[in-house]
C-alpha cells in the first residue's frame, strides 16, 4: 500500500507552490471531463510522462496503473461491448465482424468495429490521466503542504487541519488493516486460499478490530490535539510560510503550452464519441 | 515552588468504582518523578487529570481535591506511542505545531527550535520526516515538540516502552538533559529499568491509593513493596536484594562497575575462562531456512543470504536493533512474507506454497500488538479461536483450567479489548495453547507488562516448551531473554551474524558490541569476577557469589 504514500524527494514538483499543483490538478480535471478526443488525450498522456519521468514517480504512477488495471479494463469493455450493438458513428475504419440478429421479435444488428474500440480507448484514457493528476498532486505534496497551501486561499484552519489529518490518517488505517489481517491469518483464519463469498466475509470481519484500532488512535489523536493546546478559535502563528516561485512560473507556462497544443489537437483530430 | 496533588478521588461515573482514592503527594520542581504500581492502579487516570484531560475532555467523572499549580502554568504530556502524537509532516512541522497554536511569532518559533534541537542533540534529524524516523528518533522529537512549548511540567507516559535498545539510550539520553537544565518531569512508567540513574522521587500507587512517597534509594531500599508493586528494577537492583543476606556490608549499586567495584573485595576473583563455558548439543532442528533473500518493492534489502536452523523443543531469541530485519525473518517462517530468493521448510517440508493459515496449524506467530488480534466478544471465544479455525476438539474444563491459571477466570466473559494491555497480551498468547501448531513465535511479547505479568509470561514460555513445543521470541527485554531461552539468532542489517546456545553467546562480548546491546547485568559481571559459570539470573549469581565467599572464609 505504499503506493499512496507521499515520495520524499526534491524534484521540481516538489519545489513548487501546493497552491500550483491544486490548480494544475483543477485544470487537468476540467480539461480531461472536456475532452475526448483520442490524439489530443494521448498528447495529455506524454506530457504527464514526461512530467513524471523528470520528477521520478514513474514507479509509483507504474503500481498505480496496475491497481486501477481492472477498472480501466472493465471500462474499455464496457464501452467497447455497448458499441457492438451499433454501426459507427464515424466512416474511416475497418469493420471487423457484422451481422444481424433477431431478439424478442425485433432485429438487432451486431457490428465490431475500429469505432468500438477507439470509444473503448477513449474513456479509460480520460479517467486514467484525471486520477493520475490527482495522484501526481498527492506523491509530491505532503499533508503539512497541503495545509499551508489551503490555509493561503483562506480555508478555515480547522477545514485545512481535517484535510490533512486525513492524508496523515489514511496511511496509518491501510497498515493496520493490513496488520490485522496478517494477525488472523497467522491465527488460522484462511484468507488467501478460500472463495470470494469468504474474503468478503472475512473483511467485514476485520472492519471490527480496525474500528476499534481506528477510534484508539483517533481518541488518541484527540488527547494529543489538547496536549497542543489545538483551539480553532485562537489566531494561530505559521513557522513555514510558502510563497511561488520562479519554477512555479515556469510549471504554469509549460502546462498552458500543453493546454493549448491539447486544445488544437482535439480541434483537428476530433471524432465524436 | 512546588506542585502539590491535594486529596484528588475520582470515579469515572457516579456509580463506578473509585479509581483514585484521596490522592495526596508533591511534586518537586526541578526533579524527576516517578510514578509507579501495577496495571489498573490508577496511574493513567492520574496523568488524565494532571494534564487537565480530566475534566476537559471527559467531563463525566466525579473529581474531587485539587491539584495545585499557579494559573497559568503548563503541562504538557509525552504519549508512549509519538506516531499518533506529532502531527507534521516533517520534524520542523511537528516541533512547530504547538508553538503555532500557542501563538507564537515566527522568529521565536525558529529560536525555540533551535533551542530544543541543541539541548537534545537533534539537529541532525531537523530536516528529515517523521515517517523516516525510527521509534527512538520519534520519540525524541516528540519530547523536543513538546518542550520547545516550554511546559512548566513534562509528562512522560511509558516514553520506552515500545523502543528498541538504542531508543531507549536516546530516550534515556534526553531525559538526562532535561532533568540536568532543571525541567520538572513526571514520568509514569512501571519499568524503572532505563530511567533508575535519573529518577530522583518515587511515587507508588496501588488500588487508586499511594502507597509510597519518598527518595528513589529509600524505594530501592524497601523489597517487599517493590514486589507489591509489579516494578521492573534493573538486574543490578536485583543482585543488590539477592546479595544483601550474605553481604550484609554492600551497599545499593545502579551500575555493573559500582557493582563489581565492590564485589570484588568481597568474594575470591579470578580471571574468566572461555573454557568455563558448557557446550550444548543445538540438537534436531524444526525449521530450516536456506539462502534466504528479502528485498522489498521499495528495493529496500530486508535479509541478505540468511542460513538458520530453529531447534526443535527448545526456546530460541531473535535479537538485534529495530530494522536488522528481526520481524522480516519471523514472518517468513509463517509465510506472511515470501522469500525473494531461497527458502523455509518445516521438518524438511518447504512452506512456499502453503497459505499463512495452512502453516498456521505448524506455526503460529503472535503480534505484537494485541488488539491486531483480539476480535472476539469474549474471553473465552477468543482463548478458543485459533482451535475453531484449525477444527481441534477442546473442553469447558481445560476453558477454565487455563483461565484460573492465568487469573483470567473473573473475565471469562469480559470484552477482550477492555481488559489491560498486559493481559491483552497473555490471553493471544493462551489463544495459542488450544491449536495444533507445535512452533510458537512471539513477537515482543512483554509490550506492556508489569513485573507480575512478566514472570507469569516467563513461566508460560518454559511451559510451552515443557509441553514440547518450540518457542521462538522476539524481544528487546534482555535480562528476561538470557533467563528464558536456550538459542540464540542475532540479526544485523539483515546479516545473521550468530547463531547457536545462549553460553556460545554469552561469552561472544564483539557479538554484542556490533548489535549495541548490552549483556544482561548478571552474565557481565558473573564473567568479570571470574565465576566457575557464567550466571544468566539473579539466584544463579547470589549462588555462585556465596560459594566463592566461603572458600575465603575457609
Amino acid at each position: 500500500m505504499d503506493y499512496l504514500k507521499y515520495v520524499d524527494s526534491s524534484s521540481f514538483l516538489h519545489k513548487l507552490d501546493p497552491r500550483t499543483k491544486f490548480a494544475f490538478f483543477v485544470a487537468m480535471a476540467v480539461l480531461t471531463s472536456v475532452i475526448k478526443s483520442f490524439v489530443a488525450l494521448t498528447f495529455l498522456l506524454l506530457f504527464f510522462i514526461g512530467m513524471w519521468k523528470s520528477c521520478h514517480i514513474g514507479t509509483q504512477i507504474l503500481t498505480l496503473l496496475a491497481k486501477l488495471k481492472i477498472l480501466l479494463l472493465f471500462i474499455f469493455l464496457l464501452w467497447s461491448i455497448l458499441g457492438m450493438f451499433s454501426v459507427p458513428e464515424v466512416d474511416g475504419g475497418p469493420i471487423f465482424f457484422q451481422t444481424t440478429f433477431s431478439w424478442m421479435g425485433k432485429p438487432h444488428i451486431f457490428c465490431f468495429d475500429w469505432y468500438d474500440l477507439y470509444k473503448g480507448a477513449v474513456y479509460p484514457l480520460r479517467i486514467f490521466l484525471m486520477i493520475s493528476s490527482f495522484y501526481t498532486v498527492l506523491l509530491t505534496t505532503n499533508f503539512s503542504e497541503m495545509i499551508l497551501g489551503l490555509r493561503k486561499w483562506h480555508i478555515p484552519y480547522s477545514v485545512a487541519f481535517a484535510i490533512g489529518l486525513i492524508f496523515q490518517i489514511i496511511p496509518i488505517t491501510i497498515n493496520e488493516l493490513q496488520a490485522i489481517m496478517d494477525a488472523q491469518s497467522s491465527r488460522g483464519l484462511e484468507i488467501d486460499k478460500c472463495g470470494w463469498a469468504t474474503k468478503v466475509k472475512n473483511y467485514v470481519t476485520f472492519s471490527f478490530p480496525l474500528l476499534f484500532r481506528v477510534i484508539g488512535k483517533g481518541q488518541a489523536i484527540s488527547l494529543a490535539m489538547h496536549y497542543y493546546k489545538l483551539d480553532f478559535s485562537v489566531k494561530r502563528t505559521a513557522y513555514k510560510v510558502i510563497k511561488a516561485s520562479r519554477l512555479d512560473i515556469y510549471f504554469v507556462a509549460a502546462n498552458v503550452v500543453a493546454i493549448a497544443i491539447t486544445i488544437v489537437l482535439r480541434i483537428m483530430y476530433y471524432i465524436p464519441v | 515552588m512546588d506542585y502539590r496533588v491535594e486529596g484528588i478521588t475520582y470515579k469515572y461515573s457516579k456509580d463506578g468504582r473509585t479509581v483514585l482514592d484521596n490522592v495526596s503527594f508533591s511534586i518537586e520542581q526541578g526533579k524527576v518523578t516517578a510514578i509507579v504500581g501495577p496495571s489498573g492502579c490508577g496511574k493513567t487516570t492520574l496523568l488524565e487529570i494532571l494534564s487537565g484531560v480530566i475534566p476537559t475532555l471527559i467531563s463525566s467523572g466525579q473529581l474531587s481535591g485539587t491539584f495545585q499549580k499557579p494559573e497559568d502554568s503548563l503541562v504538557s504530556v509525552v504519549s508512549q506511542t509519538p506516531e499518533n502524537q506529532l502531527f507534521g509532516y516533517g520534524v520542523e512541522d511537528a516541533i512547530a505545531f504547538g508553538l503555532e497554536n500557542m501563538g507564537i511569532p515566527q522568529a521565536e518559533i525558529a529560536q525555540r527550535m533551535d533551542y530544543v534541537l541543541d539541548l537534545l542533540s537533534l539537529q541532525y534529524l531537523r530536516a528529515r520526516s517523521v515517517a523516516n524516523l525510527s521509534g527512538g528518533q520519534r520519540q525524541a522529537v516528540c519530547i523536543a515538540s513538546v518542550l520547545a512549548m516550554q511546559p512548566d511540567i513534562l509528562i512522560m507516559d511509558e516514553p520506552v516502552s515500545s523502543l528498541d535498545p538504542n531508543g531507549k539510550s536516546l530516550v534515556q539520553m534526553v531525559l538526562k538533559q532535561i532533568s540536568l537544565d532543571g525541567n520538572t518531569v513526571i514520568l509514569v512508567d512501571n519499568n524503572l529499568v532505563w530511567s533508575a540513574g535519573i529518577v530522583d522521587h518515587v511515587i507508588g500507587m496501588m488500588d487508586g491509593k499511594v502507597v509510597f512517597d519518598g527518595s528513589k534509594e529509600d524505594f530501592f531500599q524497601d523489597f517487599e513493596l517493590q514486589h507489591k508493586l509489579g516494578v521492573i528494577i534493573p538486574q543490578e537492583v536485583e543482585l543488590y536484594r539477592g546479595l544483601l543476606p550474605y553481604f550484609p556490608k554492600l551497599k545499593m549499586f545502579y551500575t555493573v562497575e559500582d557493582g563489581l567495584m565492590q564485589l570484588a573485595e568481597m568474594v575470591n576473583t579470578k580471571l574468566f575462562a572461555k573454557s568455563y563455558t558448557e557446550e550444548e548439543e543445538t540438537g534436531e532442528s524444526i525449521i530450516s531456512v536456506h539462502n534466504l533473500e528479502k528485498v522489498f518493492s521499495d528495493n529496500f534489502h530486508a535479509l541478505k543470504d540468511v542460513n538458520a536452523n530453529i531447534p526443535k523443543g527448545k526456546i530460541t531469541a531473535v535479537l538485534g536493533q529495530n530494522g536488522s530485519g528481526k520481524t522480516t525473518f519471523v514472518k517468513h517462517l509463517n509465510g506472511l512474507y515470501k522469500p525473494t530468493t531461497g527458502d523455509v521448510r518445516y521438518k524438511g517440508e518447504s512452506l512456499l506454497e502453503k497459505s499463512v493459515a495452512q502453516i498456521s496449524r505448524n506455526i503460529i506467530l503472535v503480534f505484537q500488538h494485541p488488539e491486531h488480534m483480539l476480535f472476539e466478544e469474549t474471553v473465552e471465544a477468543e482463548l478458543t479461536f485459533c482451535a475453531r479455525m484449525q477444527n481441534i476438539p477442546f473442553t469447558e474444563e481445560k476453558i477454565t483450567e487455563v483461565l484460573t491459571k492465568y487469573n483470567l477466570l473473573e473475565e471469562r466473559n469480559t470484552f477482550p479489548l477492555n481488559l489491560s494491555m498486559g493481559k491483552k497480551h497473555t490471553l493471544t498468547i493462551l489463544s495459542v495453547l488450544f491449536s495444533s501448531a507445535d512452533v510458537i513465535i512471539l513477537d515482543e511479547p512483554t509490550l506492556g507488562m508489569d513485573g507480575f505479568l512478566m514472570k507469569e509470561l516467563e513461566a508460560l514460555i518454559k511451559g510451552l516448551k515443557e509441553q514440547g513445543k518450540t518457542v521462538i521470541i522476539i524481544s528487546h527485554e534482555i535480562p528476561m531473554v538470557f533467563r528464558t531461552v536456550d538459542d540464540a539468532i542475532i540479526l544485523n542489517n539483515g546479516n545473521k551474524i550468530f547463531q547457536g546456545t545462549k553460553q556460545q553467546l554469552a561469552i561472544r562480548d564483539d557479538i554484542f558490541d556490533k548489535i549495541h546491546i548490552s549483556m544482561p547485568p548478571a552474565v557481565v559481571m558473573s564473567k568479570a569476577l571470574g565465576f566457575d559459570k557464567i550466571c544468566y539470573n539473579v539466584d544463579e549469581f547470589v549462588e555462585q557469589a556465596k560459594a566463592l565467599t566461603r572458600k575465603e572464609a575457609e
